[in-house]
């Protein structure tokens, strides 16, 4: 990858500060566009809440809270020399979420008024109430501190402010990079943004309003040999991040454009794959996939409690492993992080009050703690909430999701040059490609974008049809190098799937480059 | 309460009247949907969302924009056309532009139910403690997930068309693990109407599932012979009839491709019996009465013993190619031009081969072959002289659905049944048959349950 693109990653986040902002109506709420906003701007959301909050406690509910969210997406894409789409979305809503003899209930509406917060708290309790009859294990919540504040995500330049036409012409501009190459066939490219500007109020007297914006740019290229039928895609190594417009501006996007255009001619001649045992440098921007999968996931209490058994399933992590499991070699720390500067589940307070936190999920290769919840949090041997709860809409009810889950770099200057000069017979692999994993997170099988050889200690030519398949545990136990600081890279899924109904979640992995030993390789070219 | 047909025509108008683009299209979807879901044995969440989504696409000079909203109070619907127009405004033409179409005639589906769409909560509550109570009396850990959904959705052109339909669904999944968690079994099913909802057969079978899939032994991975229930089809193909797209075709970037910018339609590709086609009006799985841009919809016939017959064409990629646009596909359905075969009869006429009743986690490796990886998740058996011998451990599979369904490859086809993909949640659903094939291949051994 060149040097451009790692000095952007490496450093985006820390320019991408955090600010804390006053209680009140918070002041960025004036600068979004008066007519877009005018229903959202005119409701009372500390009234609404009062009505809800009260109106639950007088029907006997133990906890109760509201969120009045309102979301704003905009979406372009392109092809070649056309754009596809150009939209704009508003989504406003309410959603009030009882316990009521140890048994949720929940409601929503878009219609934000008094009387319909009225009647929506006691559907809610309704529901709760019709369940409990039923209930035979009592939910139960840890206490969490009063908070009264207002928080804004760390972007520099708020994409909903950017002109459109200045939108279209960068895509525009990015499919005449990638189309420049001899041979390819097509390009698609889009860019989309998210605007959640969410408030929560809680029995516990908390009152919260947050402003967040993330971004999802993302293209493919793809060449076809029309003499043969065969063609090959290379998608964008720049994924989605917790940032604004600046992420547009600053990225090398042109750069990668162009790249990933000779990339993907240069695959349709690559030399196809040998199946066996190969050592593997996997740059971070295909690494935060395998980490997303096989360790954010089997880490999420919920489904070791077998809570998601019906649909993501549940976790080789069983309680009995906390503090005994080396789940991966000493060298390797992951760290979940929702306070992270420029990641996608960095926030100031999850959707029950509790705030943003930092805490080892796996220390010095052993498996040390889970991602918890206010209702989770008394299985867990911390007995407290590290701040995990999360509804995608104003209309989903909150449940747990996964925070930023990031691999340390080194404590040295390990480059990865320096991890591949100690490969004999290896692949290097940059991009997220093709992943698949069982629904305990044992078995797992992952593609990437591009794949070079690498022979005595050297990079040499293209490779195709490559993916690795292993065990998580053995796949981190042959972890034995990775790279430092100057390494380290932010990526991440725009649009992570759980629960039922599903919901989406947007979350980033950090890591470095990193080496493993002697990983199952299959060609995935059916004959 | 879902949008009645006056109110959706009143509320389109109205957006319509707000226009002063040269075109537009309208489109109003309202949903009452709710859940309830448990694991270990106990209700977990449970909740219920109403809202009404207006979203509207103009075009000024052939330059398009689109803008949605939930807020659906004059001055927001005001400012949501504004918008759209300011979007179209300042992009480029839109190539693939097409007029929108004028009024049009619809055959009506009959896919709603009203107990579907307003289900009582008392009911609910006591049939899913009854799916706990089953599992509980079985010694097996359940989990599952019941939702149910009414929805009205509307569509109108500046050019006069207008269209109404309502439609409901509600499924229920069960998963049942054994308390040492050494097994595990899942059924899904669901339909529009509630009253045909077997919720005692869903938990009846994932139960079973569980306790017959006690202590499996390893088998090595390999190319197996297979019979694939109707529900792990419905995970591989689910979505099929929606793959047949033309233009993907013709630009070389699909299994239908052909060398030198052919396709295949008109070849043999699969198993002479098979048929894949789309019906809006059958019975057991009715689709929406309107294909691609409001075009009212027809039957589709994509695969006619096994013979490739159409590709789907966009009204766009129909107008280039000199074409009809394709009045589908709505639904997916996959049968047996022969008589169909029971799953106890392709047990009974298996020498070595492998049961499986789900797949997971299936995402494509190779577009060119479709080839896809997941795994095998709560149930799979050895079969051997006709009869399940016993449980396996899972596999990761790496399977060409081209191959799959390939002529030669085709043993026996089923039944077909109304199933959803577990990965969609059941939200959605096919007519899908078990299927015999001679090769499936399993890759490598998962541990998982």
């Amino acid at each position: 990858m060149t040097t451009s693109r790692r000095d952007f990653i490496k450093t985006a986040g820390l320019a991408a500060g955090v600010v804390a902002l006053p209680v009140a109506l918070p002041s960025w709420i004036s600068d979004v566009d008066a007519a877009e906003s005018a229903v959202a701007a005119a409701v009372d959301k500390n009234a609404l809440a009062d009505i809800a909050l009260s109106t639950a406690r007088k029907l006997g509910v133990t906890y109760a809270d509201i969120r009045i969210n309102r979301y704003r997406t905009e979406s372009i894409s392109t092809r070649e020399k056309q754009v596809l789409n150009v939209s704009r979305s508003q989504s406003f809503g309410f959603g009030v979420r009882v316990l009521f003899k140890g048994t949720w209930g929940f409601a929503s509406s878009r219609d934000v008024t008094p009387e319909e917060v009225r009647r929506i708290t006691r559907q809610a309790v309704e529901i709760a109430r019709a369940n409990s009859v039923y209930q035979r294990k009592r939910i139960t919540m840890v206490p969490a501190p009063k908070v009264v504040a207002s928080w804004k995500s760390g972007f520099e330049k708020d994409p909903f402010d950017v002109a459109i036409d200045d939108k279209i012409q960068f895509l525009l501009k990015l499919n005449e990079r990638a189309l420049k190459t001899s041979g390819v066939s097509f390009v698609n490219s889009s860019m989309g943004f998210v605007n959640e500007q969410k408030f929560y109020a809680s029995t516990d007297g908390s009152r919260i309003d947050q402003y967040i914006i993330r971004a999802n740019p993302n293209f493919n290229v793809t060449a076809v040999n029309r003499v043969n039928g065969d063609f090959q895609s290379r998608s964008s190594l720049g994924g989605p991040q917790g940032m604004g417009y600046e992420y547009m501006e600053k990225y090398p996007w042109l750069t990668e454009a162009e790249r990933a255009g000779e990339e993907a001619v240069a695959k349709l001649k690559a030399k196809p794959i040998e199946p066996g045992k190969y050592d593997l440098v996997l740059h971070p921007s295909h690494l935060w996939l395998t980490i997303h999968e096989s360790v954010g996931h089997p880490t999420e209490l919920d489904r070791s409690l077998w809570w998601e058994a019906d649909y993501a399933g549940t976790s080789f992590l069983t309680r009995d492993k906390i503090g005994k499991l080396q789940f991966a070699s000493k060298m390797v720390n992951f760290i979940a992080d929702r306070t992270q500067p420029g990641a996608l589940a960095t926030i100031g307070y999850d959707d029950e009050g509790v705030p943003g936190q930092r805490w080892h999920l796996v220390k010095d290769g052993l498996f040390v703690d889970w991602q918890t919840t206010r209702d989770l949090a008394l299985m867990s041997p911390q007995k407290k909430s590290y701040g995990c709860l999360h509804a995608d809409s104003w209309g989903s009810i909150s449940f747990p999701r996964m925070p930023n889950v990031s691999l340390q770099p080194s404590a040295g200057n390990t480059s990865m040059d320096d991890l591949v000069a100690g490969v004999e017979k290896g692949i290097l692999i940059y991009g997220d490609g093709s992943y698949s994993i069982d629904q305990q997170r044992y078995n797992f099988q992952f593609g990437g974008q591009t794949f070079w050889e690498i022979k005595n200690g050297k990079v040499g030519q293209m490779l195709r049809d490559v993916a690795y398949q292993s065990r998580t545990t053995d796949f981190w136990n042959s972890c034995d190098g990775l790279g430092g600081q100057a390494s380290y890279e932010i990526g991440g899924s725009f649009n992570d799937g759980k629960g039922e109904p599903g919901q989406s979640n947007a979350v980033s992995h950090g890591c470095p480059v990193a080496r493993f030993r002697q990983v199952n390789v299959l060609n995935t070219a059916a004959k | 309460m879902l949008l009645s047909e006056a109110e959706a025509r009143a509320l389109t108008q109205k957006v319509l009247g707000y226009v002063k683009a040269d075109d537009a299209t309208v489109s109003v979807g309202s949903e009452n949907y709710s859940h309830l879901r448990f694991a270990a044995n106990a209700f977990t969440t449970s909740g219920a969302r109403e809202n009404t989504t207006v979203g509207v696409t103009v075009w000024i000079d052939k330059k398009r924009g689109s803008s949605s909203t939930n807020e659906i109070d004059d001055d927001s619907l005001r400012a949501m056309v504004a918008q759209a127009q300011d979007l179209a405004r300042i992009s480029p033409v839109d190539r693939e532009y097409m007029e929108t179409l004028g009024p049009q005639v619809y055959n009506p589906v009959n896919g709603y139910a009203e107990a579907t769409a307003n289900i009582s909560l008392h009911d609910r509550a006591r049939a899913i403690n009854d799916v706990i109570a089953n599992c509980e009396k079985a010694g097996v850990i359940g989990a599952g997930f019941h939702q149910a959904r009414g929805s009205a959705s509307a569509s109108a052109t500046k050019n006069g068309n207008f269209a109404y339909e309502r439609s409901s669904l509600v499924s229920l999944s069960t998963t049942a693990r054994t308390p040492d968690g050494d097994s595990s079994g899942y059924f899904l099913r669901n339909h529009f109407d509630v009253a045909k909802l077997d919720v005692k057969r869903v938990s009846r079978e994932a139960i079973r599932k569980a306790l017959e899939s006690r202590k499996p032994r390893t088998l090595e991975p390999g190319v197996y012979p297979a019979i694939l229930e109707p529900q792990a089809v419905a995970d591989l193909l689910g979505f099929f009839a929606f793959s047949f797209d033309a233009r993907n075709a013709d630009e070389g970037r699909s299994p239908f491709s052909l060398a030198g910018g052919k396709t295949k339609v008109g070849q043999q590709i699969f198993d002479e019996r098979i048929n894949i086609y789309s019906d809006p009006w059958n019975p057991e799985l009715p689709g929406s009465q309107s294909a691609q841009s409001g075009i009212p919809a027809q039957r589709v016939q994509l695969v006619r013993n096994g013979v490739l017959k159409n590709l789907t064409y966009s009204r766009f990629w129909a107008k280039q190619k000199d074409k009809q646009p394709t009045p589908g596909p709505v639904n997916n359905i996959m049968e047996s031009s022969m008589s169909p075969v029971s799953l106890e009869d392709m047990i009974r006429a298996t020498d070595r081969g492998i049961l499986l009743g789900r797949f997971w986690y299936i995402r494509g490796v190779d577009p060119r072959s479709a080839l896809q990886t997941g795994l095998t998740r709560d149930g799979i058996w050895y079969v051997e002289k006709g009869k399940i011998q016993y449980p396996v451990k899972n596999f990761r599979f790496n399977q060409s659905l081209m191959q799959l369904l390939a002529p030669g490859n085709v043993d026996m086809i089923g039944v077909p049944e109304r199933v959803g993909s577990a990965e969609g949640q059941g939200g959605s659903a096919s007519l899908l048959p078990a299927l015999k094939v001679k090769e499936f291949h399993f890759t490598s051994q998962s541990e998982a349950v």
